[in-house]
């Protein structure tokens, strides 16, 4: 219970819990703030070396992107696995549709995960093959190694929907976790741009 | 409807400490390096020793306990709750996972310390085979590997040694929080800087790396294993500041009291805020270069290889871009610390607070435009050189500003010259100097001639031992006494600031001469005719070493011999942290602080206490 002293009431278990959410969402905004840099140097490593094109070496041995279709395919699994998590986010987390679409949004992204993977091994270029495989290769592989680990953390929040466990117990932190999946969506969005259409 | 998942009360049964996290992270090591040999692409042993290192340090930090909160969410078991501080108050609690920002500050402290003293051995090192002309003394193979051993461990201790220690401890109470954002992330922001170091330490055994701190490709690309370590050893680095960064951040953003406006925030919380920004941003930049580097080194892509369209540029430009505010992140703090004990011994109000704060976000800000000035002599395009010879030329309108509120609050005081102040104004004096060899080598012609040699060097050792170090003196002086709840001795405080301020401009004022001399740095070689000089900068580098000895032995001879208790609030100061008592309480703070005045309403008749505390240690007016 809130304990009134000089004016200002001391916090008590439920402003603790506000409190706590709202540090979650404010660290989740200055994450993605650092991530946003993480992969401008990526982007910029893409239009610096395309542009360059030293020793006409961009895509040394006709490297060619690999497909279009397939990447969309990757695209579109990473874009559903957030849009799912955000809607089912939007709800409380007793509620039936959170704990409906979140299983699913956890499925999207193992889909993701191993769709991305196979095509990193099926590439149809060597990655001695200049400038473009190399930044293909980097940033998709940079891309793919934090959608793992936050796929990883959304069966965390589906495993932990039980009646103590901390998706239920600490409710707002869940909902701030559906803008960084959000946010790797969109890079995944600017990335195929980039890796597909613009290369 | 999914059922949901059952949360069991399990819990991972390993005992969580330091030794564990040393026995996980051998077999780890090896592991890793089997795991390289079998998918390694290109260059075996490349791949090998990165993954070792990799796998070592996440077996180290799950032994310390790091992985016990992701593994109990994982496993659906029930998540451990960040328990309360540790009311235990033996010295256990420093040898492990703590999530109390004033254990984590004290571990951040001595870490920092024993680094300290490598990378300074490193330096004696360096000075001494320089005592001769012909690297007699030490074999030119070997002379580089140790520039970048030295360059890279201080630069690792640089970023750190303010945020790392005074940060975590000091700003939580300042700011009258109870504890930090997110105490995992402060104690993980910790616990990597250890294998850092060791990491950067175990390139001796591969030969060491020849590139200094800046790894510039194709060296970087050609080195042996040693590079590897630079490459894990810094990309650790990165990850200590972004997480740090996160936790500095919001905690200042979320957790001040109320009271707590942004117009009363301790300059020194200031220089803590705009420092995180810089490497919260700059970090990951650094981060992504690094990886393409030991891609280039494993897999063999060719990030960084003109032949095969890569640029050695890329690299130029990312690292840079880190850099630059990089060295912003060093002197950020120190800004903020001189500014704030500046005030509390002129007993004056710091004059143009917001003006202060403003020069500190005008130079965080402008940081980010200058990283191509490192480019001038490296093929640049011209039409570019104007613009970031300008905005470099401009920093030195808010770092002015940074010293024009520190001198308009030093006019007409009556200064008590603590051993704190005499740092401060030591401060003053060698940043001056080194600020406006900065502009000298902004100035592209001057820089064309003088950046490949000593002047350079003497430079950024004026700016960041002139001037970081020292400020971390003061504020080791200043805060250590509520830090540690012993008072150290002022008599060797006082020889110890002479010794060092005289050492060090006998040490790095010639090095000016030395470059306008065109003595080249990196070199292990020189003109015999700049022999005397030389060893006369050696010796008094010998002396410097030796006055930091005797801080060593200061803290040594203060806490265990005299151990004199540090009363709540020496100084008679205003600020929040010196209105707890000594030591810290576990939570800082019965309850929450109600801030009712700024910190530095020094000499204001009937000037309201700072904060009502309810009960703790009385507050002190306006003194």
């Amino acid at each position: 219970m809130a304990v009134r002293t000089a004016g200002y009431e001391q916090p008590g278990a439920t402003a603790e819990a506000a409190l706590d959410a709202r540090l979650v969402a404010v660290g989740t905004w200055l994450f993605l703030a650092a991530q946003i840099f993480f992969f401008a140097a990526w982007w910029f490593a893409f239009f610096y070396l395309r542009a360059l094109n030293n020793n006409q070496a961009w895509r040394a041995n006709d490297a060619a992107p690999p497909s279009k279709g397939y990447g969309a395919v990757v695209l579109v699994l990473a874009l559903l696995t957030a849009a799912t998590y955000f809607v089912g986010s939007r709800q409380s987390t007793r509620s039936l549709l959170f704990r409906l679409l979140t299983p699913v949004a956890l499925v999207f992204g193992i889909a993701t995960c191993l769709f991305q993977g196979y095509e990193m091994w099926h590439l149809g270029f060597g990655l001695t093959d200049g400038g473009y495989p190399s930044v293909f290769t980097g940033m998709t592989a940079a891309w793919l190694l934090q959608f793992v680990f936050t796929t990883a953390w959304l069966g965390s929040i589906v495993l932990q929907t039980g009646p103590a466990g901390d998706t239920i117990l600490r409710r707002r932190p869940a909902a701030s976790f559906a803008w960084v999946l959000l946010f790797l969506a969109a890079i995944g969005v600017v990335n195929y741009i980039l890796l597909y259409l613009v290369a | 409807m999914v059922s949901p998942a059952r949360v069991s009360e399990r819990r991972l049964s390993i005992p969580n400490n330091p030794i564990t996290g040393i026995l996980l992270a051998i077999p780890g090591y090896f592991v890793g390096v089997w795991l390289g040999t079998l998918f390694g692409l290109a260059d075996d042993q490349n791949t090998g020793v990165i993954l070792g290192y990799v796998f070592a340090t996440v077996l180290f930090l799950a032994g310390v306990g790091f992985l016990n909160y992701p593994l109990e969410r994982l496993f659906g078991w029930r998540v451990t709750p960040i328990s309360d501080p540790d009311e235990n108050r033996g010295i256990g609690r420093f040898f492990r996972l703590s999530l109390d920002h004033k254990v984590i500050g004290i571990q951040y402290l001595v870490t920092i310390l024993v680094m300290l003293l490598f990378g300074g051995i490193g330096a004696m090192l360096i000075r001494t085979s320089l005592l001769v002309p012909d690297a007699s003394i030490t074999p030119a193979g070997n002379y580089l590997p140790l520039i970048g051993l030295h360059s890279v461990m201080m630069i690792f201790i640089t970023s750190a040694v303010i945020v790392g220690p005074f940060g975590n401890y000091l700003v939580p109470l300042m700011i009258g929080a109870r504890r930090m954002a997110f105490p995992r992330l402060e104690a993980l922001s910790f616990w990597v800087v250890p294998p850092a170091a060791v990491i950067l330490a175990a390139s001796i055994l591969w030969g060491g790396f020849q590139t200094g701190w800046t790894g510039y490709p194709p060296l970087s690309e050609q080195a042996g294993q040693g590079m590897d370590s630079y490459i894990v050893g810094f990309g650790l680095i990165a990850v200590a500041l972004v997480t740090s960064g996160v936790n500095m951040l919001a905690t200042i953003i979320g957790l001040r009291a109320p009271g707590m406006t942004w117009t009363r925030l301790p300059m020194f919380v200031w220089g803590i805020f705009t420092t995180s920004i810089l490497g919260l941003l700059a970090a990951p930049v650094l981060a992504a270069a690094l990886m393409m580097l030991a891609l280039d080194r494993t897999v063999n892509t060719s990030f960084f290889l003109a032949s095969n369209g890569g640029s050695n540029y890329l690299w130029e430009n990312l690292f840079w871009f880190f850099g630059h505010p990089e060295v912003y992140i060093f002197i950020l703090p120190a800004f903020g610390i001189i500014m704030e004990i500046v005030p509390h011994f002129a007993r004056k109000p710091l004059w143009g607070y917001r003006t202060g704060v403003v020069g500190l976000f005008g130079v965080a800000l402008l940081s980010w435009f200058v990283w191509q000035h490192h480019l001038f002599v490296s093929g640049i395009a011209p039409v570019l050189r104007p613009f970031y010879m300008l905005s470099t030329e401009l920093i030195s309108i808010p770092t002015g500003i940074i010293f024009l509120v520190t001198l308009g609050t030093l006019w007409r005081a009556r200064v008590w010259f603590t051993v704190p102040m005499l740092f401060c104004l030591g401060f003053l004096f060698n940043f001056l100097i080194g600020g406006i060899s900065g502009v000298y080598l902004s100035d592209v012609p001057t820089d064309v001639t003088l950046h490949g040699s000593y002047f350079s060097m003497a430079h950024f050792h004026y700016t960041i031992m002139g001037g970081e170090i020292f400020a971390l003196m003061a504020a080791a002086y200043y805060w250590l006494p509520k830090m540690t709840g012993k008072m150290l001795s002022p008599t060797i405080g006082r020889i110890h600031f002479w010794a060092m301020f005289i050492a060090f401009n006998s040490t790095f004022f010639p090095l000016f001469l030395a470059g306008l001399l065109n003595m080249p740095r990196r070199v292990a070689t020189y003109d015999p005719a700049l022999v005397g000089l030389n060893r006369w900068v050696t010796i008094s580098a010998y002396f410097l070493f030796a006055s930091m000895v005797l801080f060593a032995g200061n803290l040594i001879y203060s806490w265990f011999f005299v151990s004199k208790p540090a009363l709540a609030n020496p100084w008679h100061a205003r600020s929040l942290e010196w209105q707890v008592p000594t030591p810290v309480p576990a939570r800082n703070f019965d309850r929450v602080p109600v801030i009712v005045a700024g910190p530095y309403d020094y000499g204001i008749p009937n000037a309201r206490p700072v904060a009502d505390l309810g009960g703790m240690v009385g507050a002190t007016g306006g003194g």
